[in-house]
């Protein structure tokens, strides 16, 4: 009865549909019986002509009101519960989820997947599969509603949602924007293609790896180079000041150096500080903080770094830390399946411990994490320290109040940046270096 | 006009109440508005510490550029104000217009010195680019969480110093009526709600100070 | 008795003459005609604006206006009825005019502030108007309009969402400050209302034989005085971050969008019951009336009102399920939000409940009340699709929210205040309607009415978003249906205003002073009240329902 939703097309779409319908007949029930008996009495008790208006002095009846107060009390509680009891089934992410990234633009949606293939205005996914798609936006706040699958979502700038489902059907379904956005609002349709699972792993591999890095741009895999290779823990893309100097508006820039000559931030320079980074160290920042990439890098990423810094001269700056935000989630998103050490290496990576902390007892800037764990030594201030689990946390949190002698006080704070848990991995990460 | 009903009396243009209830209105009317206010300020307040909480650290650290000197300096200048407030209503119960007068004047006075500290805190974040409008505001490399944080600092205190300036006119108004001699022990309502709003003004204060002075 | 120098008795209409005497009136009774006045025209505009989207509506694709027209059109259709029209709503009319007339006061507690008040609302519709302004003319005109922050006529939508009202182009400054200065004069109505009602009540007059209208405009003026600073000061903020550049709700600066969503909803949610709860409050007096039983289970009324407000508060983020909060608090509110289904659901019951054994007469008023009955069932079990999560995922901002809101706000309180014009209409004028135009104009109202929304829950039903330009071809037959409904609705309320306005300057029929026998206090005097209202104060016995021969087992008082 009064049915008028869309096909159901995910698997949670029927039980979605069942809490819909108790609805609709318990409303429609009430509705008949209350106006049902409003309409006979205005019939049965209207005032005839001739007819005196005495009416019985009826003011109120406690046991009807206990009646109906108790009546939707009991149904309020029950739709509240099944709604819920759904709602949760509707946000509960399969460990195997496919991952999607989906970024909002005043008016379009792209589509990104974890091969690195994008798409624009079109998804496509596999049946039967569950599939996460990880919302962002790049403006205003847009929202993702695929009425087939019974999701909506809003893509909120500046933070991640998510919507997740698992289609039940192949076909092609409408994706709307349900947040007002603008001029285009309404015109900002996308499709979602629900394929066989054969078809859409062809669709998925259509470019051969080489293909997609070749239609990626030297800034764009040094963006990637950035974030994977840890510049990212020193070098800031928005002119905040962090160990090293900012990449915003760097290229060009003209630099006075510690020793009092001068120098233009060009390629020739920047390829030297990369291979060699304490031979011209920037006036203000301390010296012998960063390691040298020789033999990390190959000149081929060097380039593509470079080309990633001239593209930060502050004209791009919103759109690229949009850009790089995503792939930051995709990894997180992993992390619930994953063990504690496990989630601890991925942190080591994304928050660049690994710039100045080596896995292979090496020297670096800080100390080796190999054979950290319940090490004993001597601080710069005098005292000896036991690197348990405590004193990792503080250092993590307060580096520069406990420097181990022989090392400069030189690592950035990660309060605010790191939590508990995060730390909490970390820390089985680095137990795990025996 | 003026009826003698009770020991109160009633302003001039009340016809429609008696004293006593127009007395009794005046003062819950007041205390009504100051819920108001209270919740105005309420939104700020819980802005504040949505932000406090997302930016903990650098909230800390942006709270350093305030000088709780010249804040402490201010909460004490309203203290005082607010307690010569009280002074003036207590006049008013004694039938003393010449003590009112004096004691607003005092209370506004220190409303005005408070306006000026005020002001010469406003100008020192001027000079340090820490004003909204700057050219140091508006480059890239300004901290996002520092302009959160001054953000609402101006926010709140601007709004507030508004406030001191409407409490000033308020108890402006209110020192023209007793230099008229207006007030008696019947009747001193303007007195009690205008320094009902002062101690409003005042309250708002002391818990705008440590949050955002004593943070660090 | 007084007579005017015509030889007309006198009374509040005639005790003085002139535009200059209505304009600095301190008499609640003119000053709610006043705001009745303003609001008529208001109301007109946005429904136009109303109509003029439906018809682009009809067929989908741009027929007669581009997609910047159009969101530039519903949102002052949103903006104008909302806070121009339905905020100050029955509150300022009605609540003005009846508060100090059914306690048996001369006037409100603050008859000053109340002008006071008034004229803020003028303020803030004027500076609403002026946001309309596009920067035209010669350049250095256009340049100093541009320079003004008037770029244009604002396209946000009515709720200014962040960051978008923080980048459109618009004048946002000018219509969030109109807002702000409306929100202040209804913190002032409110308060002056809540005074009146706690220090002017008659002798006689205890709080459980006040009216369930005075209980309603209590409840109600407690939610304008609480929620409406929070509104203020978001407003506040979102012209601070326009014109200073701080990063409150920008997330480029550092802000959070959703915080302003918490902050507007904390507002705008309890926003709903200052528009309904004095729609119920009237729906309980007509009902008695013209039943001539005394309200079932007046208490339970009484106290539903309180419970609805307070409830009122605590669930604002229902409008937030798929805004980015998380599960845990979205489950939270979802339950908070069924949590005032229940006082709801009271109140209908007992309506209801009046009619039984009752002498009913069907005179226009009961009409109007019956059909709000009707409307707002559909209203309130709609509302529950939307409080259960399941289900509010798929119908959050499609056309089944847009047919809700307006089932609770046009069919709730638009028909509420209606039914109150006509049931008061006596009173306020001293003439009488006419009835057989009111009797047709009620009919293509309700049909009307009903025929625009009932087809627009289909449309979300079958997934259609609200806010579009534009259309998929699948969605078209509801629309023409609901642009039919519209027009006939739109004819509905135009004849019965007319037939108002007409009968009320060119009407001969004299009312007499209680036509309709009722036993609250305002029809105790004579109609127009005099410009005290009463001859002398008045001693209250008995409370207002007391129709009808007690029985036995007929509960108490």
């Amino acid at each position: 009865m009064f049915n008028y939703l869309p096909e159901q097309a995910s698997e949670f779409a029927y039980k979605v549909d069942r809490v819909n319908q108790f609805i609709t007949n318990t409303s429609v029930f009430f509705i008949v019986l209350i106006c049902g008996a409003m309409l006979y009495f205005a019939f049965r008790y209207r005032k005839r002509p001739g007819e005196t208006d005495e009416t019985p002095r009826i003011e109120g009846n406690n046991y009807l009101e206990v009646v109906w107060t108790a009546v939707p009390a009991i149904i309020s509680i029950y739709v509240m519960y099944i709604g819920i009891v759904t709602f949760r089934e509707m946000r509960t992410v399969e460990p195997d989820a496919l991952e999607v990234n989906v970024t909002a633009q005043k008016w379009k949606w792209d589509f990104e997947y974890q091969n690195g293939k994008k798409t624009t205005a079109e998804a496509t996914i596999p049946v039967d599969k569950p599939v996460k798609f990880i919302l962002a936006s790049r403006d205003v706040i847009h929202s993702f509603f695929v009425p087939a699958m019974r999701v909506k979502m809003d893509a909120v700038p500046g933070m991640y949602t998510y919507v997740t489902f698992k289609p039940i059907k192949t076909g092609t379904y409408n994706i709307f924007c349900t947040e007002y956005c603008g001029t285009g609002h309404s015109a900002m349709l996308a499709k979602l293609r629900v394929v066989s699972e054969a078809e859409f792993e062809r669709w998925l591999n259509d470019n051969s790896e080489e293909l997609l890095k070749a239609q990626m741009s030297p800034a764009e895999r040094g963006e990637n180079l950035y974030n994977k290779s840890g510049c990212v823990a020193c070098h800031s893309l928005d002119g905040s000041r962090r160990v090293g100097p900012s990449f915003l508006k760097l290229f060009g820039k003209k630099e006075a150096l510690a020793d009092g000559s001068e120098v233009t931030a060009d390629e020739n320079y920047i390829k030297e500080s990369i291979l060699n980074p304490n031979a011209k160290v920037v006036k203000g920042f301390p010296p012998n903080q960063m390691p040298a990439f020789e033999g990390q890098l190959t000149d081929d990423d060097i380039s593509a770094l470079i080309a990633f810094i001239k593209a930060q001269d502050g004209t791009r700056k919103a759109e690229e830390k949009k850009e790089s935000k995503p792939q930051a989630e995709e990894k997180k998103v992993d992390l619930a399946s994953l063990s504690p050490a496990e989630r601890g290496k991925l942190l080591f990576q994304e928050m660049g411990c690994n710039a100045c902390h080596s896995l292979d007892g090496s020297r670096l800037v800080g100390p080796s994490f190999k054979g950290l764990f319940g090490r004993n030594g001597k601080l710069t201030d005098g005292s000896s320290y036991t690197a348990d689990e405590k004193y990792i946390k503080h250092s993590i949190l307060e580096p520069t109040s406990q420097v181990v002698e022989g090392y400069p006080p030189a690592m950035p704070t990660f309060k605010g940046r790191l939590n508990d848990s995060q730390i909490n991995d970390l820390i089985e990460f680095i137990k795990t270096l025996k | 006009m003026n009826s003698q009903t009770g020991e109160l009396a009633g302003p001039p243009h009340v016809h429609h109440m008696d004293a006593r209830t127009a007395y009794g209105a005046a003062k819950l009317g007041m205390w009504l508005f100051l819920g108001t206010e209270v919740l105005l300020f309420g939104g700020l307040f819980a802005a504040f510490a949505v932000y406090r909480w997302k930016y903990l650290g650098e909230f800390t650290h942006a709270s350093k550029h305030l000088d709780w000197r010249l804040g402490g300096l201010n909460t004490a200048v309203l203290l005082v104000s607010s307690f010569f407030a009280a002074v003036a209503v207590d006049a008013a119960q004694h039938n003393d217009n010449k003590k009112v007068v004096r004691n607003l004047a005092i209370t506004i006075g220190c409303g005005l010195l408070f306006l000026v500290i005020k002001y010469i805190e406003y100008s020192g974040k001027y000079h340090h680019g820490l004003f909204p409008g700057t050219a140091e505001w508006n480059s890239p490399e300004f901290n996002e969480s520092y302009k959160c944080f001054f953000g609402l600092y101006f926010a709140m205190t601007g709004l507030h110093a508004l406030h001191v300036i409407v409490g000033m006119i308020v108890l402006g108004w209110v020192l023209s009526l007793a230099r008229k001699n207006r007030f008696s022990r019947k009747y001193y309502t303007p007195v009690e709600v205008g320094a009902l709003y002062w101690h409003l003004v005042d309250i708002i204060w002391i818990y705008l100070f440590p949050l955002l002075y004593l943070v660090a | 008795m007084a007579e005017s120098a015509t030889g007309e008795k006198l009374n509040y209409l005639n005790h003085e003459r002139g535009l200059w005497s209505w304009l600095t009136t301190i008499d609640h009774k003119r000053i709610g005609l006043m705001y009745l006045f303003a609001m008529t025209i208001f109301f007109f505009v946005a429904g136009i604006l109303a109509l003029c989207m439906r018809l682009e509506l009809f067929h989908p694709g741009p027929d007669i206006m581009t997609a910047e027209t159009y969101n530039v059109f519903f949102t002052l259709h949103g903006t104008i009825m909302i806070f121009l029209f339905i905020v100050p709503g029955i509150p300022a009319t009605m609540g003005n005019f009846l508060i100090p007339l059914m306690i048996g006061a001369k006037d409100v507690a603050f008859p000053r502030l109340n002008l006071l008040s008034y004229y803020l609302y003028l303020i803030g519709a004027v500076l609403a108007l002026v946001a309309l302004v596009k920067p035209v003319g010669p350049e250095f005109f256009s340049n100093f309009l541009t320079w003004l922050g008037l770029t244009g006529p604002v396209d946000t939508g009515w709720t200014f969402y962040a960051p978008y009202s923080l980048e459109s182009g618009t004048a946002v400054v000018w219509m969030t400050f109109a807002a702000f200065i409306l929100g202040f004069s209804s913190i002032l109505t409110g308060l002056n209302f809540i005074v009146t009602i706690h220090k002017l009540r008659a002798p006689g007059m205890t709080w459980f034989r006040l009216p369930v209208f005075i209980w309603a405009s209590y409840a109600t003026a407690i939610i304008q005085t609480l929620a409406t600073p929070v509104v203020g000061i978001s407003l506040l903020l979102i012209i601070l971050e326009r014109v200073m550049g701080i990063g409150i709700f920008n997330p480029k600066l550092g802000g959070d969008p959703v915080l302003f969503e918490h902050f507007f909803w904390f507002y705008s949610h309890p926003v709903v019951y200052i528009m309904v709860l004095p729609a119920f409050g009237i729906v309980g007096e007509i009902i008695p009336v013209f039943s001539r039983k005394p309200l079932f289970g007046y208490k339970m009324v009484c106290y539903a009102s309180l419970a609805i407000a307070f409830v009122g508060f605590f669930i604002w983020a229902h409008h937030m399920f798929v805004a980015g909060i998380s599960d845990k608090s979205a489950i939270y509110f979802s339950i908070a939000t069924f949590g005032v289904a229940i006082p709801t659901a009271i109140k209908v019951f007992n309506w209801v409940s009046t009619m039984y054994k009752g002498s009913i007469r069907l005179e226009t008023p009961m009409l109007y009340a019956m059909s709000f009955v009707f409307i707002f069932l559909i209203a309130g079990t709609t509302g529950v699709y939307l409080a259960t999560l399941a289900t509010d995922v798929f119908y959050h901002d499609t056309y089944f929210v847009v047919a809700h809101f307006h089932y609770t706000i046009q069919g709730g309180a638009v028909i509420g205040l209606i039914a109150a014009l006509h049931f008061w209409y006596p009173k306020i004028t001293g003439k009488m309607y006419n009835d057989k135009v009111a009797r047709s104009a009620w009919f293509l109202v309700f049909v009307g009415f009903n025929l625009t929304f009932l087809p627009q829950f289909v449309l979300g039903m079958q997934g259609m978003p609200r806010r579009y330009f534009d259309y998929l071809p699948m969605f078209e037959p509801m629309h023409q249906l609901s642009t039919i409904g519209a027009f006939i609705n739109g004819a509905g309320y135009s004849l019965a205003l007319l037939n108002l306005f007409y009968c009320a300057f060119f009407g001969k029929e004299r009312a007499p002073s209680n036509p309709f026998e009722s036993h609250s206090l305002e029809w105790q005097t004579q109609s127009p009240p005099i410009h005290e209202n009463f001859e002398e104060t008045p001693v209250v016995t008995d409370w207002p329902y007391s129709y009808g021969v007690p029985v036995e087992g007929g509960g108490h008082h």
